[in-house]
């Protein structure tokens, strides 16, 4: 898998406040790369810096392999792109929108426009001006325009922001079949995390400008597992009870005779029974309720992801 | 560029500023008509000509009603760019900054030079109207010549206007900059002064009125150093400018 994204201490800087701080960030081929923070947190400058649309005050950005500053315009052409809120002429209609950068970008094929407003289902509103579009239907636009031209990148910043739930599952699902169907590698960019935790397979944290962690999902999901704490009076035997008598094999012992278990959650009462029978004291039964989402909370220290 | 330029064309289509500018420039035709007609209703023996009429409609336009129509026409092409969040997907298509300034000039001027021909034609179709005297191809001629070398004069100052249009990204600032302009050419126009106020000095090169101390250098100066400060500032500027 080669690197499609790859920033080395990206910084923007206004003034002394650095808005993107040493920021590496790395995107491979084919993933949909879930970029994730607060809103304030720096995702919507990384991406404007992604597009030359903003300056960096230091550090690099390679995008297919070559730099950003060197050979802006032909990485530009290989790009899709939503920042924000799509803007359009609203005196136009979509297709005329649509046409605009159908022009601009050398786009000639004559089913093009046709087929984008198909792809985000708006084959029926082409007539229309763009004024009297919903919030909903502009944000498919947007989409139709970031894929007319075939991209082999996607940039969307926070393409569902508001959205209904309809739309917002709309948008899932049509991000993930051009991501599935066109082999498309997509950067998407959230402050939601049940929004990013369903589209993306690999995940930046950015907090206060800074990267936390670049993790893979699956990873991020072994590594928040549910489970149920049993603190002991012997934790020894309580692990030979677990595997022989529950075949349970999926468990961690800690310090001071607590036992985690991280299956069969729901049956701490039997559980707890079995230990009791075999003379094991249990003082006390934890389940833990952490979702992914208590540990972005954690990481990003305190508050909401919103 | 012919690409850009069509699209350029296609984002009027629609939009409501092409028929207010055109009914804005029909403003000092119709003004010096109906100034003609109350002239004539005072002393209906004196006559009134074409080259007077000409005359009069084009002072209007170059001293008063061009600087601020043509300035709200700048602000509009440029500032329409922000105002609808535009500029961010333009420029990541990507259009070069450089290009999308000069398209947006060459509709501007395109735009400026149908006005003009329309106040002109007006000015026209009211003289024989009102039964002016003194039609003939040497007036039409003069007169259309006149208009136009007034109106390219006047495309050329809006340089500066562009560049107050993306340093504030606001119709407001515009607006007061082209209200001070037009103020600043009442102001000069009876002074000496004239041919050097860049605004005024078209008026000076148009018919030709230039003073003896000022040579007509002076005020092709006036405009060149004006209109490429305006252009240089506003490339320097956008160029560097990050888009939020």
């Amino acid at each position: 898998m080669s690197s499609i994204i790859r920033t080395t201490n990206l910084t923007k800087l206004y003034g002394t406040k650095a808005v993107v701080d040493d920021l590496n960030v790395h995107v491979m081929q084919g993933q949909i790369y879930g970029f994730l923070g607060r809103n304030g947190a720096g995702k919507t400058t990384t991406i404007r810096m992604l597009l030359g649309l903003i300056k960096p005050t230091h550090g690099e950005i390679e995008i297919f392999g070559e730099s950003l500053y060197t050979r802006q315009k032909e990485i530009l052409r290989r790009i899709g792109s939503m920042v924000e809120h799509s803007g359009f002429y609203e005196n136009l209609t979509a297709r005329e929108n649509l046409l605009i950068n159908a022009k601009l970008m050398g786009v000639h094929k004559r089913n093009a426009l046709a087929d984008a407003l198909e792809i985000v289902g708006l084959q029926h509103e082409t007539s229309k001006r763009v004024g009297q579009y919903s919030m909903g239907m502009k944000q498919r636009l947007g989409i139709a325009r970031a894929i007319l031209h075939h991209p082999e990148l996607l940039i969307l910043d926070e393409p569902t922001n508001g959205l209904d739930p309809i739309g917002i599952k709309e948008i899932r699902k049509l991000i993930t079949s051009l991501a599935s169907e066109r082999k498309i590698t997509v950067l998407i960019s959230s402050h939601i995390l049940s929004e990013v935790e369903q589209l993306a397979d690999y995940i930046g944290i950015i907090h206060e400008g800074k990267l936390l962690e670049e993790v893979s999902y699956e990873e991020l999901r072994v590594r928040n597992r549910n489970y149920m704490e049993f603190k002991v009076s012997n934790d020894n035997k309580a692990a030979i009870l677990l595997e022989q008598q529950c075949g349970i094999v999926d468990y961690e012992v800690h310090d001071e005779g607590h036992i985690r278990v991280y299956s069969q959650i729901g049956q701490q009462g039997r559980i707890n029974q079995l230990f009791v029978e075999h003379g094991i004291e249990v003082s006390k039964i934890t389940v833990s309720e952490d979702r992914l989402e208590d540990y972005f909370v954690k990481l990003i220290g305190g508050g909401t992801i919103g | 560029m012919a690409d850009l330029l069509y699209t350029e064309l296609l984002k009027l289509k629609r939009a409501k500023m092409f028929l207010v500018s055109v009914i804005g420039a029909s403003a000092a035709p119709i003004m010096m008509f109906i100034a003609y007609l109350n002239m004539k209703s005072k002393t209906p023996d004196e006559p009134i000509s074409f080259e007077l009429s000409f005359y009069n409609t084009n002072l209007n336009v170059l001293l008063l009603l061009g600087p601020l129509l043509y300035g709200v026409i700048t602000a509009y092409l440029y500032n329409r760019e922000y105002v609808e969040d535009t500029l961010k997907n333009l420029l990541t298509i990507p259009v070069s900054r450089t290009h999308l300034i000069v398209s947006k000039l060459i509709l501007l001027l395109g735009w400026i030079l149908v006005l003009t021909l329309e106040a002109w034609g007006l000015t026209l179709l009211f003289g024989l109207l009102g039964g002016f005297e003194g039609l003939s191809a040497a007036v039409l001629v003069q007169s259309l010549t006149e208009y136009l070398i007034g109106a390219f004069l006047l495309f050329l100052l809006s340089t500066p206007t562009m560049f107050i249009t993306f340093w504030f990204k606001n119709y407001v600032p515009t607006i007061i900059f082209t209200a001070v302009i037009t103020l600043g050419s009442v102001s000069v126009v009876n002074s000496d002064f004239k041919p050097l106020y860049p605004w005024a000095a078209v008026h000076v090169i148009t018919i030709n009125g230039y003073l003896p101390q000022y040579p007509p250098v002076y005020s092709y100066l006036a405009i060149g150093i004006t209109s490429l400060a305006g252009l240089i500032a506003t490339i320097v500027y956008f160029k560097k400018v990050d888009i939020h």
